[in-house]
């Protein structure tokens, strides 16, 4: 049985067509990939999954659950982590609180009003820096981190609801050659060791076709094919789209 | 635990000195001291939603003034005792706070703001006309306040030890789980929705308790003035109560503590020169807005504390041409 | 107790006069709000500066009917020179700030006009009298109307229009327009985005001072008016709409009208009449009746 699918969905803004057609299925353990040339609808695809969005058609099962219509922080709570194209942190708070907040959300003691927060999710939250690599930096104020830095309070952040299913959405965008083979190594580590299952899309094909397990390729909001990373990368349809024209293809 | 004493170190020399004033300095400046508290009890209670909870709660004194309206209604119109009036009057306020805020909460920043100035300007709009019950444009005067409390020494302490219970319940509140959601929130509110956090319930929370605290300070104005007016519930003061979180510092603790007592003080002294005290404080305030935006404590705070304060980017026009209101 | 239909007429007729100062005074809040993002809490010391300057105007002219259309004609202008004096001197060296600051500095200029009004004017109340010309009423439909409140009818709708030219037809409206919706667009063809504030915000309180010097006659002009006028101004563009002309016009109406029923019906809660009105609105739709600029 799948554990996220995604059927059938569409969503429109106004007379722009931002998801076209949308289906995607992920196994448990997987690791998949969504590509797709820039507007090609990922960013949406993936609002419409984690709840930012509402479809106006289709509908997403997570663990046969129809999660389609439900508000964003419940369906986090099903069991779906995400993290931001665009460092999506809280630059007040310094880093250990950023992903404190997160752990204390998980552990539904987000409601305490008169015990100190210090004394709790401190070992949890702990761990989960040491993963990334920033434990050194617990007590510096998020805003002050180098963007690199702030990509993994980014997955760190996600990491701290205990996700079964942790989306990414573009977690190499703007880094250097050195930072993204880091930054992958992380992502396997972190799905192997605390068996996430990951959902991420990327511009760089080099990463994707290196990681990835099944790739689905999304062209005008509209998913072209869903495959292993062979058979997309010798399907004619998808090099159709890529090198040649606008057609959907 | 250490490090903690010793931050709380200065704010225990404060207290024990103010402990130790109303015997030896004029009864006026006894009485400043405790309209100053007063104050700073209200300029918290609109800081734990603006500068912890980011809303933009833009008439606070509303609930201030529901507070002492209730209080002294009760006082006046009824024979119940007194603690029962000083008992409902934050509850009121905070039912209050929860009928606003419930609307509130479902629109983003300014929006939130507009309609609680519109919600706001309703009861003072009611409060202003009900001559027969509020007594209009003139007040309630004469409200009977027990005679222990009754001179200003012992209103003085009274009023400090309820400041003192007041502030330790907020700081509790602050450093709770709830307090750094409610931070969180301030922050980045759709990345807390994307973590789990039901938003609108934890701000409604926020603006729940901080309106109660709003008229416990409603309430003991009264007890010190013996007497409520409309003026409690205008949008001016709302905006003034804004201007000394700011002043003190938004993103601080105490700050909002500062700013009371500078207002304040600045306000009678200054006003004993001149009768034009308000081109001193929008003077003031634009000031504060070009040089001191983090406020007074937060400067403070800055040059000789210890917490890595860091500096926080201004914010810049984004790519969609704006942010969004 | 119900007042007769001619009453209930002119009374209608006469809220809709007053509707027509309050929305030539918010387009001009509206419209600053809808470039500059940020509501003008000063607005209503510009409209009070308006009507002052006014009377001093007509007084400096000996009080008769020219001085009355001059200083109808330059108040606004008086205002405009202050507002563009603040503007200047310190509002646009904020622009890259937070918007809670924007709104903060315009408090600030609120509190200092309106203490500067009372050094230049001091605290009694002026008056200021409309020309003969506007002497008694005049019959529509069978309803009485004051000869002053249907010049109002008739210069309302004319600002309305007159605005909407301007922000559709002209090259400097279309780009204000533009900077409302996106202004690092207009910074990026190479227009200077500040210039652009700097002619909004005075236009806008071009038109708050115009407002004030039309109400002049028709109120005392007194010091509390730029607090009383805020907040009504404040309202109705919050349930027009932000940033939406017409939304003003709508909101206004609205404003207008409950205000001048609530006179004939209830007259010791009049004031409570508009702001439950408002109240309805922001429940029904929280965002305004109809869209924001943005």
């Amino acid at each position: 049985m799948w554990m996220l699918q995604v059927e059938n969905v569409y969503k429109s803004f106004g007379d722009f067509k931002a998801v076209n057609g949308a289906n995607l299925s992920v196994n448990k353990a997987d690791l998949v990939a969504v590509i797709g040339p820039n507007g090609a609808g990922k960013t949406t695809l993936f609002n419409l999954i984690t709840g930012q969005l509402k479809p106006d058609r289709g509908s997403v099962i997570f663990n046969d659950e129809n999660i389609t219509a439900l508000p964003a922080y419940q369906i986090c709570r099903k069991g779906i982590g995400r993290s931001f194209q665009i460092a999506n942190i809280f630059p007040r708070l310094t880093v250990f609180r950023n992903v404190q907040v997160s752990v204390l959300s998980q552990q539904r003691k987000s409601w305490k009003l008169f015990y100190p927060a210090d004394k709790l999710a401190g070992e949890e939250t702990e761990s989960i820096l040491k993963n990334v690599g920033l434990s050194d930096k617990a007590r510096h104020i998020a805003g002050s981190l180098a963007y690199g830095d702030q990509r993994a309070l980014e997955i760190a952040i996600a990491l701290g609801n205990e996700p079964e299913l942790l989306i990414l959405d573009e977690p190499t965008a703007g880094m250097s050659a050195e930072e993204t083979a880091a930054t992958m190594a992380l992502i396997k580590r972190l799905a192997h060791s605390r068996g996430l299952t990951i959902l991420f899309c990327e511009h760089d094909m080099e990463v994707v076709f290196n990681v990835a397990q099944s790739i689905m390729v999304l062209h005008q909001g509209l998913t072209i094919m869903q495959g292993k990373p062979d058979d997309v990368r010798n399907s004619n349809q998808v090099q159709e789209c890529y090198l040649g024209g606008a057609e959907p293809c | 635990m250490k490090s903690r004493f010793k931050s709380f170190a200065p704010y225990g020399v404060i207290w024990v000195v103010l402990l130790f004033l109303p015997p030896v300095i004029p009864r006026f400046y006894t009485y400043i001291l405790t309209a100053i508290f007063v104050t700073a009890l209200l300029a918290m209670s609109l800081n734990m939603v603006v500068g912890h909870g980011g809303m933009f709660q833009f008439h606070h004194a509303a609930f201030y003034g529901v507070g002492a309206y209730t209080f002294s209604l009760i006082l006046t119109k009824t024979s119940l005792p007194f603690w029962v009036g000083f008992a409902a009057g934050p509850v009121v306020a905070a039912i209050v706070g929860l009928l606003i805020g419930w609307f509130c909460v479902r629109l983003t920043r300014l929006y939130f703001g507009m309609l609680q100035i519109s919600l706001g300007s309703l009861i003072w709009a009611i409060a202003f006309r009900w001559y027969s019950l509020t007594g209009g444009d003139d007040g309630i005067h004469g409200v009977p306040v027990p005679d222990v409390i009754s001179s200003s020494i012992s209103v003085y302490y009274f009023i400090l030890i309820l400041l003192t219970i007041c502030l330790m319940i907020m700081y509790a509140v602050l450093r709770s789980p709830f307090g750094m959601t409610l931070q969180a929130i301030r922050d980045n509110p759709e990345r807390c929705e994307a973590v789990g956090i039901n938003v609108r319930r934890h701000q409604l929370l926020g603006i729940v308790i901080a309106t109660f605290f709003a008229g416990v300070a409603g309430v003991l104005f009264v007890v010190l003035e013996q007497s409520v007016f409309p003026d409690l519930l205008f949008w001016v003061l709302s905006l003034e109560i804004f201007i000394m979180c700011l002043l003190g510092g938004w993103f601080t603790f105490a700050g909002p503590i500062m700013g009371a007592a500078i207002m304040v003080s600045l306000r009678t002294f200054v006003g004993i020169y001149t009768e034009y005290w308000t081109l001193i404080l929008g003077i003031i305030l634009i000031l504060l807005i070009f040089f001191l935006p983090e406020g007074v404590w937060g400067y403070v705070l800055e040059k000789f504390g210890s917490r890595p304060y860091g500096r926080v980017e201004r914010k810049d026009v984004d790519a969609s041409g704006g942010e969004r209101i | 107790m119900l007042p007769d239909l001619s009453a209930l007429g002119s009374q209608f007729l006469v809220g809709l006069s007053r509707a027509m100062i309050l929305f030539i005074v918010t387009s001009g809040l509206s419209f600053v709000l809808g470039v500059l993002r940020v509501p003008n809490v000063a607005h209503g010391s510009l409209y009070m500066i308006g009507a002052f300057s006014a009377f001093s105007i007509s007084k400096l002219l000996g009080g008769g009917a020219m001085g009355f259309w001059l200083a109808l004609i330059l108040s606004p202008f008086v205002v405009a020179l202050v507002s563009l004096a603040s503007e200047r001197l310190l509002f646009c060296h904020l622009y890259q700030r937070e918007h809670l600051m924007l709104l903060l500095f315009t408090f600030a200029l609120m509190l200092i006009l309106g203490d500067l009004v009372k050094l230049t004017w001091g605290a009694e109340y002026r008056s200021i009298m409309a020309p003969d010309f506007f002497e008694g009423s005049v019959s529509i439909f069978g309803l009485s109307i004051p000869r002053y409140n249907l010049f109002l009818l008739i210069l309302g709708p004319l600002v309305a229009i007159a605005l909407w030219l301007f922000t559709n037809k002209t090259k400097i409206g279309k780009i204000a327009r533009a900077a409302a919706v996106d202004r690092e667009m207009v910074g990026a063809v190479g227009i200077n985005v500040s210039w652009v504030f700097a002619f909004a915000f005075v236009l806008g309180c071009f038109l708050g001072g115009l407002g004030g010097a039309l109400v002049a006659p028709t109120v005392s002009i007194t010091l509390g008016m730029d607090h009383d006028i805020i907040i009504e101004a404040f309202l109705i563009v919050t349930i027009g709409g932000l940033g939406n002309m017409w939304g003003a016009m709508v909101g206004s109406l609205i404003f207008g009208l409950t205000q001048s029923f609530g006179v004939l019906f209830w007259p010791q809660f009049a004031i409570v009449f508009p702001y439950t009105a408002v109240v309805i609105v922001l429940l029904w739709r929280p965002r305004g009746m109809l869209k924001s600029v943005w």
